[in-house]
């Protein structure tokens, strides 16, 4: 995780409207999403700047209309960028030509939607092969590498089948296969569970933290759904009105909301549940005995923290050295709702 | 059309085909065009049948029978065989004045365009057939539409009958309706058979109607040359079309112009060519009453009357 | 209500006017020119003669130099003498048209069971049925050459359509500017009367099937491009996006994601095509098409009714079952089979087919040479084969004259002829001829005021200067009398279409049932070639007004039906759900929720009604009027092209006022209501 990033934007703006370069090069600085929109442009995204590391997982949360989902489609060019750089792997996207930029999507991208996108007269392996299919490998290569994605995913026996003859949770396999099928190292997913049954969400957002620890992709996920996003997130990035609010780690947003707007996401959230002790652990806070590990959720540890007498609980990281220790007092507040 | 043909070739018992095949005419086929009326369409046939037994080809076309010459002009149509003076005097002249069509002769034939009444007419306005009398009658023809003045039903516009000049040119206590074509004069026939309700309408001869609704034309002061453009002519000194149509109007053929070097023969028998009035009346009765088809009307008429036509094809040979 | 008058009050005339205020000063205008009338200098009344220019004249002389001095005409004849080598191949293919490939005419058990295994493969046996059943039909009536005759341009005719009009499309969707110089082109086409079309089409494509398909395509291409359009635009940007993300080229992109996606779309213009080549059957006669409509015209020209009705059901019949083979084929999305299917199972259709062709060609080589003889002089075995290979006219089972005794015993019935005698003497004296001659009386400015307000009234200030512009260009044509005449037929014929289709339409859009079958008996219609029910016509009402006015009505009545229909069907569940939890009794919630919600679709229908009366008026000169129609019949004798497009033109200019005026309302509207 401390390679270069590879994805990194700086200062990233994406404005719609009938000039938006001429605008916003005349713009002056500190204009309110709201001072924009008076001038007669949209901020889809408003100076974000975000890096995310190599396997590491960015979710992107917002409500609808927060510009999220025009985020990430800067980051595939999909959208073209207003103002700002964004780099991929250090190479600065926006300076490829259209056949660098179909090249690299055909190489290093997959993005999974949230209606799924499927071509509805193609049936599933056909899908599921086309990215391979534009690249122009052979319909052999094409066919056994589909069957592979397709028992990944564990839609064997369906390869056949066309998108309307599967449920919801099936096609969305489909689309996750599709965008794993060049083997991508970033995979961008937008909202991909959203259009799902709750019930099905559940088990899709399971199998997809399994694929995630077999595949170690780096990582782009957007949501609405704030459970999600602290469910699956390595960070979290919270926009709204285009403007990225708050940008840490799950534990860190709960414990410290930045933004009244943030805060109103957190205050429902059961901390005890987000919160490991890691993040809770101080260097400076001395502590003895049987180690807790970092990973574990204040939740996880409540049975001890209510019977422990200890001060402060020593901390103990993956790797077996000690990082610091727990306030058992703050551990409990947390517990109990009181932080 | 194996069968047809061979009808055909048995009846005319014909001349040696290698005669017209050694005179140089093209394998193009020659285009004859068909339009709506049948004894137009049969006659195409019959001539079709003709020179098909000579060894040339032959295509139809369906047109429309105004625009068909410009397309003879332009070489696209072949020939025509019914030129009405009446109905396509206009458009002929105006080709010929452009270029690119020949005359080849007129039929045997005198064709009459006029007002005509069925006979049913006559016997409520027994005066009939003098326009005078028609006139006395006018109220005979009152429909709703036409107030106080009596109907008449005049052709289609572009068969150019000035029903209307003539009306105003007689002071007739008459108003002038175009029908839109044939078929909607017999339409109105049709329809007042049943009551014997009289009617007025505009008709010719040759035609199949003469033999459906026997009837007669209206006799209007005879035709004098001039009466279109000279107003002096006719009964009224200040107007034009003072006068009846001309009794003995042609009925011509014509060809594009390159149909004489072409297919030479197939010109020469095109220019022989000459129907009268009874062989006409009689193709068109194949169709509208015997009920044949346009192809067979064509090879029943040339088995009965080969010795008619074989006299035009020897003469080329 | 209250939203019209909102919008109403928005646009801002001249001199910062308000628009109604602009619409109010035009009407009365209009009326106190019309009272003064009697009063008015002649110049005021109707355009002044210095005032016409020479059109005329002009039209011909830049014709003239365009098509032989410039050689137009060569480029267009070099493209015919392609269509024309595809249009004889098919057609020796078809009936065996001795052209190349130089085959034998198809026997027509082959092409009647090929065609019944296809209607299968698509839609079940009900289709199978239909469409076997139809070219059984076609044989046994002895119409089998015309209608092969017929097909040999469709198949031809349509394809090209679809192709050149998806090609359009695509650009159109491509491009914004070509889209927008794209689309009035289209609408001219669609207006301009069918007179207008006879003489360029005969001049620079050559009389015959060539003519014919090109006139064929030029009404069938508009449908074909706007769908095409449509279509691509809606494909869901998800799966765009999924395209570009899967790394497509641009080609790629249009090829494998666009195209496809777009099908259902695509595949409705197709549908449309086929229908307006079959609505253009009998027309295009007049310049080159072989086949059913010729032989319907020359029926109706000996008043040979039957035979003419027996011909416009097998067109009609055709109509339908390449109208519902497409349509199968839109909504049959490929199947897939358990791995492991054999061969000839997988393509069961194509074994089928291929072994029919062998055994009824088998067949027919049996009897190839032989003469048709009667059943007792060949035997019964004998002359069944060779009725498998050819219906001769002597064997074939047509009933033209039993029909034709029918009905013309129906039309001349005292019951029929006094209702229909009534209304024709009501309609007419009480109605038409008053109205016509109203208009007549009104001045040409009073009348150009009149339009221009409505068209400020319904689209805003640009459609009002558009249509003020178009009319006076109408009146300084000079066929001022005659354009006044037309527009009364259209505009009766539409707002008779509109009292009798809409409450059709209401009726109709109750149950599923009720709609399914209303929208069959439309597509009947307007396929159901018009001239075979314009001599009943006559016979009943005469060569009068109300007989071209009822000859309109039954193309305007289709598009009313089938848009109110699908306005009303189209309102979402939960308003009119809302509405009955309101209490609304069902007049209420027809008038308050779903009449204002479907008015923008009801508004295309409308255009399209005016669109389709403005074609039929000038088409109904076959019964006889005294409009603009008439007078285009005229430069038909002695071939006058720029007379016949000045009068062509004023039809169109007239038209597309109306066109921009409404479309320009009925997307207003749908803005105003977020449907856009």
């Amino acid at each position: 995780m401390s390679d270069a990033p590879v994805i990194s934007a700086h200062n990233v703006w994406k404005l719609f409207g009938t000039d938006p370069e001429g605008y916003l090069a005349k713009m002056p600085q500190g204009r309110s999403y709201s001072d924009i929109q008076a001038d007669g442009y949209i901020a889809g995204v408003k100076d974000v700047s975000v890096e995310v590391a190599k396997g590491e997982m960015l979710v992107i949360m917002g409500l609808s209309g927060s510009g999220k989902s025009t985020l990430v489609r800067c980051f595939s060019r999909l959208h073209e960028i207003t103002g700002g750089t964004i780099e991929v792997d250090g190479q600065d996207i926006m300076a490829l030509n259209e056949k660098q930029l179909i090249e690299m999507r055909r190489s290093k991208m997959g993005m999974v939607f949230q209606s799924f996108g499927l071509l509805p007269h193609r049936t599933v392996l056909e899908n599921i092969a086309f990215p391979l299919e534009m690249r122009g490998q052979d319909k052999h290569d094409r066919r056994e590498r589909a069957l592979e994605v397709i028992k990944l995913v564990g839609l064997d026996g369906r390869e056949d089948y066309f998108p309307r003859e599967l449920s919801g949770g099936q096609q969305q396999r489909v689309g996750i296969a599709r965008s794993l099928a060049i083997e991508p190292d970033i995979w961008f997913l937008d909202e991909p569970f959203s259009a799902l049954d709750p019930l099905i969400r559940r088990e899709m957002q399971d199998e997809f933290l399994r694929l995630q620890a077999m595949l170690n992709k780096t990582i782009v996920f957007i949501t609405h759904d704030f459970d999600e996003a602290l469910r699956l997130a390595d960070r979290i990035a919270i926009m709204k009105d285009g403007a990225v609010e708050q940008c840490d780690t799950p534990d860190k947003i709960v414990l410290n909301p930045a933004t009244p707007y943030v805060a109103k996401f957190t205050e429902e959230i059961d901390k005890a549940r987000v919160v490991h002790a890691g993040t809770l652990a101080r260097p400076d806070l001395a502590a003895n005995g049987d180690p807790i590990p970092a990973g574990t959720t204040i939740h996880e540890l409540a049975r001890q923290l209510v019977d422990d007498d200890r001060e402060a609980l020593p901390v103990v990281s993956k790797d077996g050295v000690i990082i610091g220790g727990l306030d058992r007092r703050q551990a409990l507040d947390i517990l109990l709702g009181a932080a | 059309m194996n069968f047809v043909k061979s009808l055909a070739v048995g009846a005319l018992a014909l001349a040696p085909v290698s005669a017209f095949a050694a005179a140089h005419n093209s394998s193009d086929p020659i285009v004859i065009p068909i339009h709506n009326w049948s004894s137009q369409i049969v006659m195409s046939n019959v001539v079709g049948q003709m020179y098909e037994t000579m060894g040339l080809n032959v295509e139809f076309v369906t047109t429309d029978s105004q625009a068909v010459y410009e397309s003879i002009r332009l070489g696209d149509v072949t020939l025509e065989l019914e030129v009405w003076e009446g109905a396509f005097g206009a458009s002929y002249r105006a080709a010929l004045a452009k270029g690119g069509m020949v005359d080849a002769g007129a039929h045997n034939a005198v064709t009459r365009e006029d007002w005509w009444y069925p006979s049913w007419t006559a016997d409520a306005c027994p005066g009939l057939p003098s326009w005078e009398a028609l006139n006395e009658c006018a109220d005979l023809f009152k429909t709703a539409e036409t107030g106080d003045k009596g109907r008449y039903l005049d052709g289609p516009v572009d068969w150019l009958k000035h029903g209307k000049e003539r009306v105003d040119a007689l002071g007739m206590n008459f108003t002038v309706i175009n029908a839109g074509s044939a078929a909607a004069l017999w339409a109105e026939i049709a329809a007042a058979e049943k009551d014997k309700k009289p009617v007025v309408v505009f008709n010719w001869t040759p035609n199949f109607a003469e033999a459906v609704w026997p009837g007669a034309f209206v006799e209007f002061p005879e035709w004098e040359d001039g009466c279109d453009k000279d107003p002096s002519k006719g009964p009224n000194p200040d107007a034009l079309y003072d006068c009846g149509n001309p009794a003995d109007g042609y009925l011509r053929k014509v060809a594009h112009k390159d149909m004489t070097s072409k297919w030479p023969s197939a010109y020469c028998v095109l220019s022989n060519i000459s129907f009268n009035n009874a062989q006409i009346a009689e193709m068109a009765r194949l169709v509208d009453v015997d009920e044949l088809e346009a192809e067979d009307a064509a090879s029943e008429w040339l088995g009965a009357n080969g010795s008619v036509v074989q006299p035009w094809i020897d003469a080329c040979a | 209500m209250a939203l019209a008058d909102q919008d109403q009050s928005t646009p801002v005339g001249p001199a910062g006017l308000s628009g109604s205020r602009v619409v109010q000063a035009l009407l009365v205008a209009a009326i106190i020119l019309t009272v003064l009338r009697p009063w008015l200098p002649d110049g005021l009344v109707r355009a002044p003669e210095w005032m016409l220019l020479p059109w005329r004249d002009w039209i011909d002389t830049v014709f003239q130099y365009v098509t032989f001095d410039l050689g137009f005409i060569n480029v267009t004849r070099f493209l015919s003498g392609g269509l024309e080598f595809v249009l004889d191949a098919v057609a020796n293919i078809l009936y065996g048209r001795a052209r190349w490939p130089r085959f034998e005419a198809v026997p027509w058990t082959v092409v009647a069971s090929i065609a019944a295994v296809l209607g299968y493969a698509l839609g079940g046996w009900r289709l199978a049925l239909l469409t076997g059943a139809t070219f059984v039909w076609a044989a046994v009536v002895g119409q089998w050459k015309w209608t092969m005759e017929t097909l040999s341009v469709v198949f031809v005719a349509a394809p090209l359509g679809f192709l050149l009009g998806g090609l359009i499309g695509i650009w159109c969707w491509k491009s914004k500017r070509v889209e927008e110089t794209v689309k009035p082109l289209l609408l001219v086409m669609q207006v301009l009367p069918f007179f207008s079309y006879l003489l360029p089409a005969v001049i620079f494509f050559k009389v015959g099937p060539t003519a014919a398909t090109v006139a064929t395509m030029a009404y069938s291409l508009p449908p074909m491009i706007l769908m095409t359009t449509i279509g691509l635009k809606k494909v869901s940007p998800e799966v765009v996006e999924a395209g570009k993300m899967s790394g497509c080229t641009r080609w790629q992109m249009l090829r494998h994601v666009y195209i496809p996606s777009a099908r259902s779309e695509i595949l409705v213009g197709l549908n449309q095509v086929i229908m307006l080549c079959l609505a253009m059957v009998v027309l295009t006669a007049a310049i080159g098409m072989p086949g059913l409509g010729a032989k319907l015209l020359e029926a109706m020209g000996s008043f040979k009714l039957g035979r003419a009705f027996e011909i416009g059901v097998t067109i009609v019949l055709l109509a339908v079952v390449l109208d519902r083979l497409s349509k199968a084929w839109v909504v049959n999305l490929p199947e897939h089979f358990e791995r492991g299917t054999p061969w000839w199972r997988r393509n069961i259709y194509l074994v089928i087919g291929v072994t029919l062709f062998i055994v009824f060609i088998g067949l027919s080589l049996m009897v190839s040479g032989m003469k048709p003889q009667p059943i007792e002089d060949a035997g019964f075995g004998n002359w069944f084969v060779g009725i498998l290979d050819e219906v001769h006219r002597k064997e074939a089972m047509s009933q033209g004259k039993v029909y034709d005794r029918a009905i013309k015993d129906f039309l001349s019935l005292d019951a029929v002829t006094s209702v229909t005698g009534a209304i024709r003497y009501f309609v007419n004296v009480y109605i038409l001829i008053p109205t016509e001659r109203a208009l007549l009386f009104v001045p040409t400015l009073a009348v150009i005021f009149a339009v221009t307000a409505l068209a400020y009234r319904l689209g805003g200030k640009g459609p009002a200067i558009l249509g003020f512009v178009f009319f006076c260009i109408v009146a300084q044509f000079g066929y001022w009398d005659r354009a006044m005449l037309t527009l009364h037929s259209v505009f009766m014929a539409v707002l008779l279409a509109v009292v009798l289709g809409a409450p059709l339409a209401i009726f109709a859009s109750r149950s599923e049932k009720r709609a399914k079958r209303t929208i069959l008996l439309c597509d009947t219609f307007q396929t159901f070639p018009s001239y075979v029910y314009l001599l009943p016509a006559i016979m009943l009402f005469g060569i009068s007004p109300v007989t071209v006015i009822l000859s309109i009505l039954i193309y305007t009545m289709v598009p009313i039906v089938r848009y109110t229909l699908e306005g009303l069907r189209g309102v979402p569940p939960e308003l009119t759900e809302a509405a009955d939890m309101s209490g609304a009794t069902r007049w209420q919630k027809l008038t308050q929720v779903q009449f204002p919600l479907a008015m923008p679709t009801i508004a295309v229908g409308v255009n399209q009604a005016l669109v389709f009366a403005f074609f039929m008026v000038i088409i109904a000169e076959f019964i006889g009027t005294r409009d603009i129609g008439q007078e285009m019949r005229r430069t038909m004798a002695g071939t006058e092209l720029g007379w016949n497009f000045v009068l062509g033109f004023s039809v169109v200019f007239m038209a597309l006022t109306f066109d921009i005026a409404i479309n320009a309302w009925a997307e207003k509207r749908r803005k105003l209501l977020g449907l856009a």
